[in-house]
């Protein structure tokens, strides 16, 4: 006699939802994938440690003589501070008025866009002290520019065509800016505040224009000539209402004392200032009031490291689906879940999970101690910050390249999906993160930018540290570590490149047989 | 001897990847050849005469993208064979280990040089249409052709002596890609100079150069004994290791 098994009325049901279970469960499966292959977990810890050695050797090899003669702004960051100030003490309250007739180039070149002719109160005659200004640009309009960095625009005048009043009111610490077309009805522009300025200020006419700048790059080297060029500015209807404990006009070269020793050759010519007896001041000057920009850069110089990191997380990222190719085993896992977009999310999510993390513990800890090495080798405050992993350009260079990092890693188990084999998608990968990096070093100037904007290896933008301001002119040449692009829109043409590989993973995914 | 040469051209020769890698070779080096050529545009360079710009070399830029898809090709050529176990079918049937890795390389050489000709030849021609280029071309090209063929050989002797594709990839990647881009963003001369010097890839590039041979880190001819160096050193030591070793 057999005994059948009784089927009971209600057929068993798991207690977990079946979605979410599934989700879970796939990634459990995908990350005991990823922990029992030991030469994965080997690679990660060698990436770490490969990635802090290079971090340490790359800035233990770099080196400063130090910066000489610097010039410190008010908050301790280094400034250029050369103009040609023609000015008058002010004791307490007081309003300076003049009208602005004219600037031109005084040495024959053209005249750069950023060359300056303004008003301008400051604290005293020490380069770097606390000022705010309102002045008129020949390509820039009429701007009010406060202690170095700040920079607020106005109206849009051509000050080489057109004439415009300017006026500055000095009330306690705050300095108001105010703009005419005709002396009457002024506007007022910007209302600063500059803590700490003592009761007798200096206040007077201003001309300076920053240096002609020449880049010519050649394969393997790039030269840059500075021409001091020199602007002529001229006023009139000049005016100081309030005390002055001078009754005179004083013209002044502003700008750090000469070096000692033989005059340099290439020394541009002193300012002059000569006032006609109708009244109209011309000033003759060069140089320009703004933060310095040509130093290195002391955050991205600590990441040397990451691009060899690179290599590891491309190969990590193309083993994890490659892999299971080879060896057939991606049948068994598409057998096992056939939602297949579920296996290719599981595996996205477990790879950038453990790329972003020993990327984040490896830059981290190679950041700390390239910055470290760099201090013992002269890189040091004030002429270069002092910074910890937490502050804000740093960290946000930390956390970017842990977030290259793990994109790299996507892309490439993205692209391994698609290719199903290593050693097309590992070296795909690693030669669009890497090759348009080299090639703009040797590419002339605007190929080698279009490269670093269009390529993944925009995204090492986001190691910059340096602010770049809108109000300087500067030269953004790859090789002193400058990108085109801002350093989160930079990471975001990676993220762009790393989603079309994943939609495109998808879309083979599902056409395809395994 | 002839065997052994016949029988490693027999399984380079139908390997798919060998005539995709050779053909992505042939059309990346002339295309990267043809977009350096035209990023001179007259806002870089107003006329031929002044302009510093060393148009030989800009043409043959295209060796940065080529020396990729070489590297690919030698080491999958022994990386392969560890991939599928065939290597332990060849060592069966030829037994002599020496010889095989000679024949391998012999004929992995031979290939990626007359493709290296194709494509270093095309992408000076094309150069030459967009470009006006100047300069004696007949060292940069020979030795262009000589690096390809070099940086397959060391992509073969990667592959002998890790026995791996993925790590004799990356390990080539890093010493053609990662490492020049590292020298060009230190901050010190003195390691710049020396490491410019003793590294395979920019010390191989500098027998492209055609102007400021004086001032190049390292003379053409010896620059591309370097990595000729590496590249022969690699395989002789990949060679004692295959020999020693089991398969």
């Amino acid at each position: 006699m057999t005994t059948t098994p009784t089927r009971s009325g209600t057929p068993y049901r798991s207690m977990l939802h079946p979605a979410r279970a599934s989700f879970g469960r796939l990634l459990h499966a995908e990350w005991t994938k990823f922990r029992t292959v030991r030469a994965w977990t080997l690679v990660l810890a060698v990436a770490a440690v490969v990635t802090v050695l290079v971090c340490l050797l790359g800035a233990n090899g770099s080196t400063t003589s130090g910066g000489g003669h610097d010039t410190l702004g008010p908050d301790g960051k280094e400034v250029v501070d050369v103009f040609r100030y023609t000015h008058r003490p002010l004791t307490g309250d007081g309003t300076v008025t003049a009208r602005v007739t004219g600037l031109k180039s005084a040495d024959g070149r053209t005249l750069e866009p950023w060359a300056k002719a303004g008003l301008l109160v400051k604290r005293n005659l020490t380069p770097g002290s606390a000022y705010a200004a309102v002045l008129a640009t020949p390509a820039h309009g009429v701007r009010v520019q406060w202690n170095y960095t700040h920079d607020t625009a106005a109206s849009d005048t051509d000050v080489t065509t057109t004439p415009r009043w300017l006026r500055l009111t000095r009330t306690g610490d705050h300095v108001t800016a105010y703009e005419s077309p005709d002396g009457r009805t002024w506007k007022k522009i910007e209302d600063v505040r500059l803590p700490g300025l003592p009761n007798t200020v200096q206040v007077g006419l201003f001309v300076g224009t920053p240096a002609h700048e020449d880049v010519r790059r050649a394969f393997g080297g790039t030269s840059e000539t500075y021409a001091g060029g020199q602007a002529t500015g001229t006023f009139d209807h000049l005016a100081l209402q309030g005390t002055s404990t001078s009754g005179d006009w004083a013209g002044t070269d502003m700008g750090p004392a000469a070096p000692d020793g033989p005059v340099a050759e290439n020394a541009p010519p002193a300012g002059t200032t000569t006032v006609s007896a109708s009244g109209t001041y011309t000033l003759t000057g060069h140089g320009d009031i703004a933060p310095a920009q040509d130093g290195p850069d002391t955050v991205q110089m600590s990441f040397q490291g990451v691009f060899f990191a690179v290599l590891f997380m491309v190969a990590l990222g193309t083993l994890f689906v490659t892999g299971e190719y080879k060896r057939g085993l991606i049948r068994t896992t598409f057998t096992a879940t056939p939602a297949r977009l579920k296996v290719l999310a599981a595996k996205t999510v477990v790879i950038t999970a453990v790329t972003f993390v020993t990327g984040l513990a490896a830059v981290a800890v190679g950041f700390t101690i390239a910055q470290h090495a760099l201090r013992g080798n002269g890189f040091k405050p004030p002429e270069f910050p002092d910074l910890s992993v937490l502050d804000s350009p740093a960290l946000r260079a930390v956390v970017g390249s842990a977030m290259l990092l793990s994109l790299v890693a996507v892309l490439a188990l993205a692209l391994g999906v698609v290719l199903r084999n290593s050693a097309g998608t590992i070296a795909t990968v690693v030669v669009l993160v890497i090759l348009p990096q080299i090639l703009s070093f040797a590419f002339p100037l605007p190929a080698a930018q279009w490269l670093l904007r269009v390529t993944p290896a925009a995204a090492f933008a986001v190691q910059q540290g340096v602010t770049r301001y809108p109000q300087v002119k500067y030269n953004c040449l790859p090789e002193s570590g400058c990108y085109p692009l801002s350093p989160w829109n930079g990471l975001a043409v990676l993220a762009a490149y790393t989603a079309a590989a994943l939609l495109l993973a998808a879309w083979s995914l599902r056409r395809r047989d395994a | 001897m002839i065997r052994f040469l016949h029988a490693e051209w027999t399984k380079l020769r139908t390997l798919p990847s060998t005539w995709w890698l050779l053909a992505a070779t042939v059309v990346l080096t002339v295309a990267v050849g043809a977009a350096a050529a035209s990023s001179i545009t007259t806002q870089v360079c107003h006329s031929a005469q002044p302009c510093q710009e060393d148009t030989v070399k800009l043409s043959l830029t295209g060796v940065w993208l080529g020396q990729a898809t070489c590297l690919v090709l030698g080491v999958l050529s022994m990386g392969a064979e560890y991939g599928t176990g065939t290597i332990r079918t060849t060592l069966t049937a030829m037994p002599a280990r020496w010889r095989v890795l000679a024949a391998k390389a012999a004929a992995l050489a031979l290939l990626t040089a007359a493709t290296g000709a194709l494509a270093i030849t095309t992408a000076l021609w094309t150069a030459k249409l967009i470009l006006p280029v100047q300069g004696p071309t007949l060292r940069a090209t020979t030795g262009s052709i000589l690096i390809l063929t070099l940086v397959a050989v060391l992509g073969l002797a990667l592959a002998t002596l890790l026995r791996d594709t993925a790590g004799g990839i990356i390990l080539g990647l890093a010493l053609l890609y990662v490492v020049p881009l590292t020298i060009d963003l230190i901050h010190s001369p003195t390691w710049q100079h020396r490491l410019q010097r003793w590294t395979p890839m920019p010390a191989a590039l500098s027998i492209q150069a055609t102007r400021d041979l004086n001032h190049l880190p390292i003379g053409p001819w010896p620059g591309l004994g370097v990595l000729a160096a590496y590249a022969v050193g690699l395989l002789v030591f990949g060679g004692a290791v295959f020999r020693l070793r089991d398969a």
